[in-house]
């Protein structure tokens, strides 16, 4: 299970949901959609829409925001 | 069947105040924990440009609150900000948090829960809401680079919000249905940029597109007309609300929904203060926020030493 956070540095929510998977012990990748293009155009093929963070396993099934509940159910079902 | 835990200090809330009182009670070396439900640093961290705390010429809300979370956290206050809180019971001692996983006792409780953005009073809000209407800009300025955007609002936090967003618009509106309330420095910045149209006396009357938000219909109060304007993203601040849903039923709540208590933070039940904007006051800034911190964490220490004897 490949778990991805897009996001960039500045975003409060975004801090949150990676020190959440950091917190359960989740390995995960950091693509900033302000510096990085292809992860901006990934992060909009992914949810349709540029808001942030996306959590998402393996470019599937994703998580738009901070949602605890919903980032916990994302993990149980890989 | 949930952990049970004891506290000397238990502060609801990790905003400036929290994590002031945080980092005093932490000094003194009191058993503190802070319990935060959004984002350590609350309103401020999605501030931009911080240029009215004393010692900073110019600071990021960001960068400052995570300082103050390292100050506390080095003297030994913890944080958690993935438990969430769903019932305070204070009037007992030791005074009971129950959280999703815990019970904590405590013979101290600080609420530091501050203010939340209040949102547009439009039934299409919930339509858009994510999808064009906004409460974050630091969060989703960025989705609206070259695109044309609104600010709601007229006070030091819509003017803040419109200078930072003017860095992706190639457009933006600030609409207000009155006169603005912000400092003349913050304005000036804004009225001398080329991409902003300033409407005060206006109001926004309803929200239109499919899936986003595409336009929006304005009432222009001085004129009497109505008119629509092409807008990809409207950011909201008309104002906040204080967060004291948890405290209804246990403390007195003012007219304005904020909790009584003087310059001292001590509210009615002994053992409970009140810091920073939940605090009913006349000035709430960030030096206020930090100064209302320090206070209930010294008389807190006090409170303690006498229930210890």
């Amino acid at each position: 299970m490949k778990v991805t956070v897009f996001g960039f540095e500045d975003c409060p929510f975004c801090q949150k949901t990676k020190r959440f998977l950091q917190a359960r012990g989740v390995e995960y990748e950091v693509r900033d959609i302000e510096l990085d293009e292809e992860a901006a155009a990934e992060c909009k093929r992914i949810s349709g829409d540029l808001a942030v963070p996306v959590t998402t396993i393996d470019g599937k099934n994703y998580v738009v925001g901070f949602d605890k509940r919903k980032i916990e159910e994302l993990l149980a079902s890989a | 069947m949930k952990e049970r835990l004891h506290k000397d200090v238990v502060i609801i809330g990790a905003g400036m105040a929290g994590l002031t009182a945080a980092l005093y009670c932490g000094r003194m070396n009191l058993d503190t924990l802070v319990l935060e439900n959004g984002i350590i640093g609350g309103q401020i961290a999605n501030a931009t440009d911080i240029e009215n705390y004393p010692g900073f010429v110019s600071v990021k809300g960001g960068d400052l609150i995570s300082t103050v979370q390292t100050q506390a956290e080095n003297f030994g206050a913890v944080i958690d900000e993935f438990d969430e809180i769903e019932k305070v019971t204070l009037k007992t001692s030791p005074k009971i948090i129950e959280t999703q996983e815990k019970i904590y006792e405590a013979d101290v409780v600080i609420i530091a829960s501050g203010m939340n953005r209040r949102k547009l009073p439009l039934p299409e809000e919930k339509k858009f809401a994510g999808r064009g209407v906004h409460y974050c800009e630091l969060c989703d300025g960025h989705a609206y680079d070259g695109k044309i955007i609104a600010v709601m609002g007229g006070g030091n936090a819509a003017v803040d919000a419109a200078n930072f967003l003017t860095k992706y618009a190639k457009k933006l509106y600030l609409i207000h249905r009155s006169e603005f309330r912000a400092d003349e420095v913050s304005q000036k910045r804004l009225r001398a940029n080329d991409k902003v149209t300033i409407m005060l006396q206006t109001e926004i009357k309803a929200l239109r597109g499919d899936k986003r938000l595409e336009e929006v219909e304005i009432f222009d109060k001085k004129s009497g007309e109505t008119k629509t304007l092409a807008i990809d993203g409207i950011f909201v601040n008309i104002g906040v609300e204080p967060n004291t849903a948890l405290f209804k039923d246990e403390l007195t709540l003012t007219a304005s929904g904020r909790i009584s208590a003087g310059e001292d933070c001590r509210t009615e039940i002994d053992g409970v203060f009140a810091a920073g904007d939940v605090r009913e006051k006349e000035i709430r800034q960030l030096t206020t926020a930090a100064s209302d911190g320090t206070t209930a964490a010294l008389l807190a220490e006090k409170y303690l030493a006498k229930l210890k004897g």
